[in-house]
């Protein structure tokens, strides 16, 4: 399998993460594919999204660490950087992702951008003018979503 | 007229006429002939044949404006052979009697002393004439076409017809004072007289012993001939243009000489071992010799001693010597060989061996016959008894067709030879008994005679032939004539021993030990500050120099000519170790010929480390190569202390495309081999396999490798890579050694120093353009990062996470592995830092400095790589017996990292304690590497010595150590026996054990197989292409 192969790398990142998790962030590779990794990250506090749990799936790809790794929200999320696909735009999984990245720091750079959500670079466009037309409405249909999608039930 | 002719007549008229001449101007003839064969044959005798001619329309014109009176035509050709009975008849062939004037003498001239009969023997010739009379007992003489028939129209008269006698260049007619021609001889003999007679190097003699009373076209005339050969032959160098003058580029080539004396029926009494029919039927047994002809060849040395005590020649008395030392090697059998005593100075006891050995090496250097001796010829010669009244014994080469009166002896020249014990036999031993056993000054021979001859042989024989395929000789040895001739102004000197630097004080130590305090005076020639004074050189019994400084006089020799090694006339000079000067062109090869010695020996192990020009230049040295372009010398093969034979081999240093020569070559060379691949006391392999790490670690060096090599091979630039391609594997090798080999590199010792590290960025800072300044790290950071260093802190790679493997600065003194951060970026040459995404370009980063050439602290993270452990566990198992052991590796570094678990205790499941060791490598001199060597064998704590594979190569006596370790393979199984060797070899008195070290499943197991290729390559004798595409193959087999 792939899984035999693995980069010592991404071991070494796996456990690091197993035995030491980041605060509001669990990842965990999954059985079949050490590349993929089942990620759950906590709605920071004093952000539309507290109190939820978001799924999220992480894919490490052949070229990683030189790729970035291959990030989406598997729970809905109201959020103008994240689609309603779950595709998350965050220029660290794209341009400019660097090597010396990795995944502990895209997990908790994601888990920023649920802090600081930034419309001026939409992903969502619809998303992103209601936040930017009347923030307070945004926020709170975020927050809606989270009760409704991400309460962790 | 018919038009209907007869195959019979055609051939019938062929027969007469030779095959020049075409089958349709055969018919034409006849044609016009009336189909009567005499009338044809004249006709096409007065006219040239079409397919040799350039002109060939002029002759069927001519031919055609015969046709209408043809008849007339041939009566008149015919009639003028019948009617001009003159001493000089009118046929174009005769015009050239004046230019063959000797052969013509007959009776006339009486056959002069220097004319020795060959043979006489029986010839049918075919009469060519009609109606004339031959009484058995008259005389004959034969008429000889002019070699270069075109250019010869022959003078006055007959004139015309010069292009007439080119059409029959080949013909050999014989007539008689009274009727002019009679006939004509078979081609065979026609053939080899030709060029002979034409040299003047054969005359022939006839008469007629039976022939039809009146004869007519096509009768055959028994002729009995007798054959002379002219001595000054023999004795002028004429033996190369013997050779078979006409197309010689053909493969069925016939040699005159030998043809003409199988024509006469002469059959030697000494058939050649050896000729070429063998070559392709069977292999020549070694062995083998057959002891009745060595009585057979000893009754003749005796009898030929004896004719030349009458005769005066001193060349003769030579040969006998020749004959005896010719004798001494071709014995066989050890158990035949005598012994002879050790001298009474020499303190040490010789085996049996070597006391034969020594026998044989005085025998070689007098040149005296013994009583005893019984002789064998050389294989290739064959010895043939001539008529002559003189008893006169000549001897052909069987392949080149060379002649001489000589026995045909390897050293006819050189007094010594090539001492190829296996390594470990005692060479060094062997040659100081020697130098005991006999010894004078150069130039003051106990036989005048042998020195005289040495010189002359050597000017006019061995020198003269010279082999196309090494031009760069003939310049040097014309320098070596001049030295010949002024030979006696040269000082007489003793033995002269040249020796790699590392041997000086061995030899001088050997000699001191072993030879009795005062027999023997030893010099080292050496250093700087050694004198000119060749006086000071010939006061000594012995002078050992280097090859270094031998080279170096060579070079100054030729610009003032006083002074050095080259102003004495040595008694003896003996090469050590003498595969150094295997490659013929090289200066010290050449400057070792050039050396004026009257006793030349090689000693060497391995006379034959790559291909057979490496034994060229031993026999170039020994001045080994009497007749044309062959070269005879003998070695001595000893298996474990056994004595088992002298070889003789026979090399022809093999033209491009000589078939022949190769092959000649190959089937000798073969069952010596063994010398090469003698398997020492115990040698095992241990074959190590890598950890999970270490394989994974391996395993993408290899990739990466192959990726590289594999592009190569695309370009079809493999070779072109070499350089590249042996860093590649380098690598991979190193890793099989120890990974951390493989992470030392030679990078800039630069910044070695950390405050210069810390200044250059501070610096940098400055330097750089405001705008950029805030790209500039923090001072306070710089420093951290450098504390950091000095602490040697770990610190781990970003990208890897692993600990720094070579680590490298950025200019933002960021630390990365230097291959994490180039294979983060896209284009070689430049990109971002990983870590604060600045631009950087690869020529800004900085090796971070080490203490030592690793780039992590080896100490502190010492692993024990496979092999390592693998050596320990082995080092600890013959610990208890305290035996010593060697420990060889071609890198020095990895010899850097075995110094940190020899020098540990460990405390683990099992105690080991800390070896004691001492270090041997290329960075130590003389005087620091005698005092290695002394520690060693002398310090009974010592127990390991570790050796680079290099500096051990050659010649050190560490027979203090019984156990050798060869940690990595080197390319050339030789070198690698080489160094093993040192402790095989006399003076051990412990069971040896060699045990090289292979990683299983990496390029190590792959170099093995390559080994066993280049053994194969040297037992095959292949040709230089086939080496040229082994090579590629080999590196392919590499990346498997």
């Amino acid at each position: 399998m792939a899984n035999s192969n693995l980069p010592r790398r991404i071991i070494k990142e796996t456990q690091r993460l197993l035995s030491e998790p980041a605060p509001g962030i669990s990842a965990s590779p999954s059985e079949e594919n050490m590349r993929y990794f089942n990620v759950m990250i906590l709605g920071p506090s004093q952000s539309p999204y507290e109190g939820g749990v978001f799924k999220l799936e992480l894919f490490l790809p052949e070229e990683y660490p030189m790729a970035a790794p291959k990030v989406r929200f598997l729970t809905k999320i109201y959020h103008p950087n994240i689609d309603k696909l779950g595709r998350i735009c965050l220029d660290i999984l794209k341009d400019k992702w660097s090597p010396a990245l990795q995944i502990r720091t895209v997990l908790l750079s994601i888990q920023a951008l649920l802090s600081a959500p930034n419309p001026d670079d939409p992903l969502s466009e619809n998303i992103a003018k209601h936040w930017k037309t009347n923030e307070t409405e945004a926020v709170e249909t975020a927050k809606e979503w989270t009760r409704l999608y991400a309460s962790g039930a | 007229m018919g038009n209907k002719v007869k195959d019979e007549q055609v051939s019938t008229v062929r027969s007469i006429v030779g095959l020049e001449y075409s089958t349709m101007d055969i018919i034409r003839a006849l044609h016009m002939a009336n189909d009567d064969v005499t009338a044809a044959i004249n006709i096409l005798f007065d006219s040239t044949p079409s397919s040799k001619t350039k002109d060939k329309p002029a002759t069927r014109n001519a031919s055609s404006s015969r046709n209408p009176n043809s008849k007339e035509t041939v009566s008149r050709a015919v009639d003028s052979i019948s009617s001009n009975g003159t001493p000089n008849p009118g046929s174009g062939v005769r015009s050239v009697d004046n230019s063959t004037e000797p052969t013509r003498g007959l009776s006339s001239s009486p056959i002069g002393s220097e004319w020795w009969l060959v043979g006489c023997g029986e010839v049918s010739g075919l009469s060519t004439c009609k109606g004339r009379r031959l009484k058995p007992g008259d005389e004959v003489g034969f008429n000889f076409p002019l070699k270069s028939a075109p250019a010869a129209p022959s003078p006055g008269k007959f004139g015309g017809r010069g292009r007439q006698v080119a059409a029959c260049s080949e013909i050999v007619r014989f007539s008689t004072k009274d009727c002019g021609e009679i006939g004509r001889i078979p081609n065979e003999w026609a053939r080899c007289l030709l060029p002979l007679v034409r040299d003047n190097k054969v005359r022939i003699e006839g008469c007629c012993k039976s022939a039809p009373i009146v004869l007519s076209i096509m009768d055959s005339i028994v002729l009995s001939v007798s054959v002379y050969i002219n001595s000054s032959m023999f004795r002028k160098n004429h033996q190369t243009s013997l050779k078979a003058v006409t197309n010689s580029t053909d493969e069925t080539v016939v040699h005159p000489l030998p043809t003409l004396f199988h024509l006469l029926a002469l059959t030697p009494y000494k058939k050649a071992e050896f000729t070429p029919a063998d070559l392709y039927t069977r292999k020549r047994p070694l062995n083998s010799k057959d002891s009745s002809d060595g009585h057979t060849a000893l009754l003749h040395v005796n009898k030929f001693k004896n004719q030349s005590a009458n005769g005066n020649e001193v060349e003769n008395e030579e040969s006998i010597s020749d004959a005896d030392l010719e004798n001494i090697v071709g014995v066989v059998d050890s158990s035949e060989l005598e012994e002879m005593e050790s001298p009474s100075t020499l303190q040490c006891e010789l085996r049996s061996y070597q006391k034969q050995a020594l026998y044989w090496m005085i025998h070689l250097e007098k040149g005296h016959c013994t009583d005893e001796a019984a002789t064998t010829l050389h294989p290739c010669w064959e010895a043939y008894r001539l008529a002559d009244k003189r008893g006169l014994v000549v001897y052909l080469n069987a392949f080149s067709g060379d002649a001489t009166m000589e026995f045909p002896s390897t050293l006819q020249m050189a007094r010594g030879g090539i001492l190829a014990d296996a390594m470990g036999l005692g060479k060094t031993i062997m040659t100081i008994a020697l130098l005991l056993a006999h010894s004078e000054r150069g130039g003051s021979l106990e036989s005048p005679s042998t020195s005289g001859t040495f010189i002359e042989n050597s000017n006019t024989n061995g020198i003269s032939d010279q082999s196309p395929t090494f031009p760069s000789k003939e310049t040097k040895f014309s320098g070596f004539d001049d030295l010949v001739k002024q030979k006696n102004s040269l000082i007489g000197g003793g033995n002269l021993i040249i020796c790699p630097m590392t041997l000086l004080g061995q030899w001088k130590a050997e000699i001191e030990t072993h030879a009795q305090p005062g027999s023997l005076s030893v010099y080292i020639h050496y250093g700087q500050s050694r004198p000119k004074d060749a006086k000071i050189l010939a006061q000594n019994d012995v002078v050992l120099t280097t090859y270094g400084v031998l080279a170096s006089e060579f070079s100054t020799e030729n610009a003032e000519d006083n002074g050095g090694l080259y102003s004495v006339r040595w008694f003896r000079l003996v090469l050590d170790e003498a595969h150094t000067i295997k490659s013929s062109k090289s200066q010290s090869s050449m400057a070792a010929a050039a050396i004026t010695a009257d006793r030349r020996w090689c000693l060497t192990g391995t006379p034959i480390q790559n291909n057979l020009e490496d034994i060229y230049s031993l026999l170039r040295f020994l001045k080994v190569e009497p007749w044309g372009n062959w070269a005879w010398f003998f070695l001595i093969v000893v298996q474990k202390r056994v004595f088992c034979r002298w070889n003789k081999l026979v090399q022809k240093p093999f033209e491009e495309g000589d078939e022949r020569g190769l092959k000649l070559v190959q089937s000798i060379l073969r069952p010596i081999m063994p010398i090469l691949v003698l398997p020492p006391a115990d040698v095992k392999v241990v074959y190590c396999e890598l950890t999970e790490a270490e394989k994974d670690f391996y395993e993408a060096l290899f990739k990466r490798s192959k990726v590289k090599f594999d592009q190569f091979v695309e370009q079809g630039r493999v070779l072109h890579n070499y350089a590249s391609i042996l860093e590649l594997l380098l690598r991979l090798r190193q890793c099989c050694d120890h990974p951390f080999l493989v992470m030392s590199r030679g990078d800039t010792q630069e910044f070695s120093d950390l405050n210069k590290l810390a200044k250059r960025f501070l610096k940098g800072g400055r330097d750089l353009v405001e705008g950029e300044a805030k790209d500039v790290p923090s001072r306070a950071y710089i420093q951290e990062v450098v504390e950091e260093l000095r602490k040697g802190e770990e610190g781990e790679c970003p990208i890897c996470l692993e600990a720094f493997e070579d680590a490298v600065l950025t200019p933002c003194a960021h630390r990365l592995c230097r291959e994490c951060l180039l294979a983060s970026w896209r284009t070689a040459t430049s990109g971002l830092c990983p870590v604060c995404r600045k631009t950087i370009s690869r020529q800004d980063l900085v090796t971070v400095p080490t203490e030592n050439r690793f780039q992590i602290d080896i100490e502190k993270n010492w692993v024990e790589s496979t092999k390592v452990a693998a050596l320990l566990r082995e080092l600890e198992n013959v610990r208890s017996s305290g035996s010593k052991s060697i420990v060889f590796s071609q890198w020095t570094a990895f010899l850097d990292l075995l110094q940190i678990p020899l020098s540990r205790t460990v405390i683990s499941i099992i105690l080991r304690s800390n070896i004691p060791f001492v270090r041997l490598d290329g960075t130590l001199n003389l005087q620091q590497r005698e005092k290695v060597i002394k520690q060693f064998s002398e310090e009974s704590n010592i127990l390991v010595l570790l050796m680079s594979l290099k500096a051990g190569g050659v010649g050190i006596n560490l027979t203090a150590a019984s156990n050798a370790f060869v940690l990595d393979p080197w390319w050339n199984p030789a070198v690698e026996e080489q160094a093993v060797m040192r402790i095989h070899r006399i003076g051990q008195t412990k069971e040896v054990m060699i045990k090289r070290f292979i990683v299983k499943g990496t390029v190590e197991e792959r170099m093995e197989a390559v080994q066993a290729r280049k053994q194969r390559m040297i037992s095959g004798a292949l040709t230089d292409q086939e080496v040229r595409t082994a090579r590629i193959e080999e590196l392919k087999m590499l990346f498997t």
